[in-house]
């Protein structure tokens, strides 16, 4: 399964080696509340330029309310989150799209009526650089070929499959030319071809120079795209390492698969590889 | 931002068909040409001399000006106000203390103009923080809200009951003019806000304000913009129609069934697009003159089933039927017959409504 090797740079090297330069997103001692419940709970966090950070967790961890508030739909209850050095806990969703953060939707939310180009076409025109509509349409065109959607430019965006609402789910974002891209769960729904197509498409956002911000379950996928992994449960921080590093964590296996499991593999002592056997066993 | 080689090789023509096929660039043109000419066709009717006739084309186009002023908020934001006949109101009223205090005429208008977009910005910072129902609901609300204002504060006479000194009869065209004018360059500005990229903004908005503000669209600000600009010609025509009736009270110009009316004419003939209120319009308000007249007892309950027909089958109006005869097929292309175009067009016709049918 090649698919399954995580980024050569990233397993040999730390982020910092690898390139990655200064902090582009900082979440400090951020906590969101619904009521009573914390969704996020005092979280804090560094997203490097022009890394792929991975988050990952179970089910109500936190991560797309974490993804919200990066993206501006949620405000935090408190903690500040900065984005190139600007306080950006307080700025609305469209403020943040112009200076540079761009996201899509857990579950894809496409200008139903419109097509796949003129979609693309809206991110162009408005996003970071605001361009006219003749420019915007040739960004859009050259968005599309760069997803791999030129023949379906004219599809509905309301009618597409749910991989290709995905997949104009990141277009979309692509063309409002971001330097930070949040993209949430854009793997989930999709069969095994259709994820080794994303994730070789995310590497290829990510070499383009743009730093992503990758939510996702599937834990095959993150590791293949992610320079370095986020593990979230019950809103707080439980591990941030190296894929290979976050996926044999104890924690981060007693968080996704319960105690006693954890304490069998623990029991097991010998057994050469815990990690690679759940792993595969949740991909 | 460097135009790549393959934005180039995409035009039309160049390479095999896609499915779905382009939008037509022209489309637009068109649509503005073909209303143009209606107009221009409905502005010799004061040559017939026909007084009954002037009247009732009047008001037939009276109300495709309030459709399409409905449009901009209402079709293109996709936020369904059910109060515009607020600002009808505001500019009949402007418009008749205007008269009455010895101004002219089209001083008055302007007044109008400007005291109904000044309204539409203070009312909509607050009420365009709602969405769905709230928000119609909201709008209401204001309409009623300002109607008995007027009248308990008894503006422009006892109950609000204002009357000015009438037209006389050589001026009477002259009004009909006015409606087929404004709605001429309501036209335009539809046609133009259609291809322009505030027009996209409010098209995103109404498509998913969500993804339209992850796309850096500042929602909030553009909605009061479309809300004032569709205040703009519901205002002057409420001053036309102020001078034309000579009297008027609260009960008549902020009427809700205008505000129901607007909605619609828009959506019978094709709400967020540059010729569907226009067409309802015309359709509708005539139709529905010639089912009153005809003393035919039933009448409204045969125009009440024709739009609940239009409204199943098809949701998107009457222009949207238009279209669909006359898009090209991604197979067909664009050089064959309108013959075979037009009968490939209804094939996609009846699948098309059978798709919206029940």
């Amino acid at each position: 399964m090649s698919s399954d090797s995580s980024r050569p740079m990233a397993s040999d090297a730390s982020p910092a080696a690898s390139g990655a330069g200064s902090a582009l997103l900082e979440i400090i001692g951020v906590t969101k509340r619904f009521g009573g419940l914390p969704a996020v709970d005092n979280l804090t966090c560094t997203v490097r330029q022009g890394e792929t950070l991975g988050i990952i967790g179970p089910n109500g961890a936190g991560k797309s309310t974490l993804i919200g508030l990066i993206g501006g739909s949620l405000a935090p209850t408190s903690g500040s989150i900065t984005f190139d050095g600007q306080d950006i806990s307080r700025l609305a969703p469209h403020n943040r799209a112009r200076i540079g953060i761009a996201r899509t939707f857990q579950v894809a939310q496409p200008f139903a009526g419109l097509n796949v180009r003129e979609n693309v076409i809206i991110g162009a025109l408005f996003g970071r650089r605001n361009l006219s509509r003749a420019e915007a349409a040739s960004v859009a065109d050259e968005v599309l070929a760069r997803v791999g959607m030129e023949n379906k430019a004219y599809l509905i965006g309301g009618q597409l499959t749910v991989a290709d609402r995905k997949r104009l789910e990141v277009a979309r974002a692509l063309a409002t030319s971001p330097r930070l891209l949040l993209l949430d769960e854009v793997m989930s729904g999709l069969n095994a071809s259709e994820v080794m197509q994303a994730v070789e498409l995310i590497r290829r956002i990510n070499n383009s120079g743009v730093t992503v911000l990758v939510v996702e379950h599937i834990l095959r996928a993150i590791k293949g795209v992610s320079d370095r992994v986020l593990v979230i449960h019950h809103g707080a921080k439980i591990a941030e390492d190296l894929p290979d590093n976050v996926l044999s964590d104890p924690h981060v296996i007693e968080a996704y698969l319960g105690q006693r499991y954890a304490q069998q593999q623990k029991q097991a002592g010998a057994n050469p590889t815990p990690a690679e056997d759940w792993k595969g066993g949740l991909a | 931002m460097a135009i790549s080689p393959e934005a180039n090789a995409t035009s039309p023509g160049s390479k095999p068909a896609l499915p779905g096929g382009p939008r037509s660039s022209r489309m637009w043109l068109w649509n503005t040409i073909i209303g143009l000419i209606l107009l221009a066709i409905i502005s010799i009717i004061p040559l017939f001399n026909d007084p009954a006739m002037l009247h009732t084309w009047t008001l037939i186009v009276m109300f495709c000006v309030l459709a399409q002023g409905w449009n901009f908020i209402g079709g293109f934001v996709g936020y369904a106000a059910f109060g515009n006949v607020v600002f009808f109101g505001l500019g009949s009223y402007a418009v008749g203390i205007m008269l009455n205090s010895g101004k002219p005429f089209w001083l008055g208008l302007l007044v109008a103009l400007v005291v109904a977009v000044v309204f539409a910005f203070l009312v909509g910072l607050p009420i365009l923080r709602l969405r769905g129902h709230y928000f119609a609901i909201a709008t209401l609300g204001v309409a009623e809200a300002v109607g008995e204002l007027i009248a308990a504060r008894d503006i422009g006479g006892s109950g609000g009951l204002l009357s000015v000194h009438p037209p006389t009869l050589a001026e009477l065209p002259l009004f009909f003019y006015g409606f087929v004018g404004l709605s001429a360059i309501t036209l335009v500005g539809t046609a133009v806000l259609s291809r322009s990229k505030f027009g996209y903004a409010l098209v995103a908005i109404r498509e998913n304000e969500q993804a339209a503000e992850a796309m850096g669209i500042a929602s909030y600000w553009y909605k009061v913009a479309a809300f004032m600009l569709s205040a703009a010609p519901t205002a002057i025509a409420g001053g036309l129609y102020a001078y034309w009736a000579t009297g008027f009270d609260p009960s008549t110009v902020f009427d809700v069934s205008y505000s129901v009316e607007m909605v619609l004419l828009a959506f019978l003939g094709g709400a967020g697009t540059i010729l569907g209120p226009l067409l309802g319009g015309i359709a509708f308000e005539y139709m529905s003159y010639q089912f009153s007249v005809s003393g035919f007892t039933l009448h409204n309950s045969l125009l009440g089933l024709s739009i609940i027909i239009v409204t199943i089958f098809l949701p998107q109006g009457f222009i949207r039927l238009v279209q669909e005869v006359m898009r090209p097929t991604s197979l067909a292309g664009a050089n064959d017959s309108y013959l075979l175009r037009i009968r490939e067009g209804l094939r996609r016709v009846q699948r098309f409504i059978a798709s919206n049918g029940v």
